[in-house]
């Protein structure tokens, strides 16, 4: 029972730290920005006006409001891929955190997973923006984003404990991590449809619950359905089983963390 | 009642965890070693040591730099694991091995506290009740919404100390940091940790200062080269350290 349990007791007790934790990362990276907050905003909308330049005008891909579709992808996916990489130098990058506190060290990659969320709920706004823009209709189907957002949270914490791991002992592990990443930027349909590939690789390409968690994303957005029930129970329960055996193989390693740093 | 035992602890250091192992030093080695295998390195930083500490007592720790007194002071508070051996802790430790963690140089003063507070351990609840209290005792009500970063080192660390020592716990261990800022927070700072001693805190205390030594410790422990070399009396413990 305590297999399970430990995992989120962790989330509870540190909530606020890792809550005040994840707003100083955001704090960091905007101060003394004229802007400040507001990047995480225009950040993507620049990204957008760009894309929407580039795949409607240049390639003229004529897909029904193309850069919705491409956008509603890559704001979560950027969460992920942002999260997995920061993650990696996570524990290298918080020696003194590690070597002079008794605090888990669970609590920097948590942070980074976090602070990247917060990212992308800031994003939220422009990407309603463009949906007015395309004339997308704004649908009740939102009700689940709440819940995808959870689902991603827990999965990217999951996933992004290994490489945090790893990069202790090995530090080739973040420029490794960055070259995965975007690999595997091309495996998730983000910038593609599903449909537009033969029926051998989109089965491959559903093993990946990413690319079911992008599909609930591209459902409540997109095509504005709601997400099929029985996903979102999948993924909640994928999702969990990830983050507690990332937990799990971070809390084993981590007492020789200090040994190495 | 006995508040800390440290029974037999050694710390072993394998040699790839000292040096960083890359494709480049791997081939050097290949060149000046051939095919001959690597010699196993390993470094003792701690070897059998044991003591106890009563509640309430004072131990003082010496030892030149590099005898493994860094390493000690984290195997008792539990953030490196000994390779043999174990320590018992009765009580809520508070390990004091670096000023400032987690401070970071464009956050202001304000914000560093809170962050830094609930790095070492405080709730969210007792560090925005010391807040102020912790501002005055830094002296810096003028610019604590100012960034960390437009602070002098002694301003910084006088916060990082100010922060540090608003910290309740019933065994506190504190790594050569009395001698933060200038005289006049110096005095005020040996102030509080007298504080702490009159109640009745148990305390390991290193420092290089032998004023500091003889002024709080009531027992003593030389380390030399990862070995205890004597356990009692202050001014012997002393004396053994300046000798070598």
């Amino acid at each position: 029972m305590k297999f399970i349990t430990a995992p989120f007791e962790l989330l509870i007790k540190y909530h606020y730290l890792i809550y005040i934790l994840a707003q100083k990362e955001l704090k960091i990276r905007y101060r003394g920005s004229f802007f400040g907050f507001l990047w995480s905003m225009l950040n993507p909308l620049l990204n957008l006006i760009i894309y929407t330049f580039l795949f409607v005008i240049i390639f003229k891909n004529t897909a029904k409001a193309y850069p919705v579709y491409f956008f509603c992808g890559i704001l979560p996916w950027n969460w992920f891929a942002s999260s997995i990489m920061e993650s990696s130098m996570a524990i290298v990058g918080a020696v003194s955190f590690v070597k002079s506190s008794t605090l888990p060290s669970e609590i920097n990659v948590i942070t980074k997973v976090l602070a990247n969320g917060f990212n992308y709920i800031l994003s939220l706004p422009v990407l309603f923006l463009f949906l007015i823009f395309f004339h997308i209709p704004i649908g009740i189907n939102l009700i689940y984003l709440p819940i995808i957002i959870l689902i991603e949270f827990f999965i990217t914490c999951g996933i992004a404990f290994f490489p945090a791991c790893w990069n202790v002992f090995f530090r080739d592990t973040q420029y490794i991590v960055q070259n995965i990443m975007q690999l595997a930027f091309f495996v998730v349909p983000v910038m593609y449809f599903d449909t537009q590939l033969p029926l051998k690789l989109r089965k491959l390409i559903y093993l990946n619950p990413l690319a079911y968690l992008i599909k609930c994303y591209h459902d409540i957005f997109y095509d504005n359905i709601p997400p099929r029930p029985e996903l979102i129970i999948a993924l909640l329960i994928i999702s969990i089983v990830i983050y507690v055996l990332g937990f799990w193989y971070f809390n084993s390693k981590k007492e020789v963390f200090a040994d190495y740093l | 009642m006995i508040d800390i035992e440290v029974l037999g602890v050694s710390k072993i250091f394998k040699r790839s965890q000292t040096h960083y192992f890359s494709i480049k030093s791997a081939f050097v080695e290949f060149v000046k070693r051939g095919f001959r295998p690597m010699p196993k390195h390993t470094i003792k930083a701690l070897n059998n040591i044991s003591f106890e500490v009563k509640r309430g007592m004072t131990l003082g720790i010496v030892g030149k730099n590099g005898a493994g007194k860094s390493t000690l002071l984290r195997i008792i508070s539990g953030i490196m694991k000994p390779s043999s051996g174990n320590v018992i802790i009765k009580g809520k430790l508070y390990p004091l091995l670096e000023l400032g963690a987690g401070f970071h140089p464009e956050l202001t003063g304000r914000e560093n506290t809170i962050i830094s507070g609930l790095i070492m351990g405080m709730s969210k609840k007792e560090i925005l009740k010391k807040i102020d209290s912790i501002i005055e005792f830094a002296e810096l009500k003028d610019v604590i919404d100012e960034p960390v970063r437009t602070y002098s080192s002694g301003m910084y660390s006088r916060l990082a100390f100010s922060v540090a020592f608003s910290v309740d716990a019933d065994i506190i261990i504190l790594d050569e940091i009395l001698s933060t800022g200038d005289i006049s927070f110096q005095k005020k700072s040996k102030q509080k940790a007298l504080e702490y001693k009159k109640n009745n805190k148990t305390i390991i205390f290193v420092s290089h200062s032998k004023e500091d030594m003889i002024h709080f410790c009531d027992e003593a422990i030389y380390l030399e080269k990862g070995s205890l070399r004597y356990k009692g009396d202050v001014a012997k413990a002393l004396e053994l350290y300046e000798k070598a």
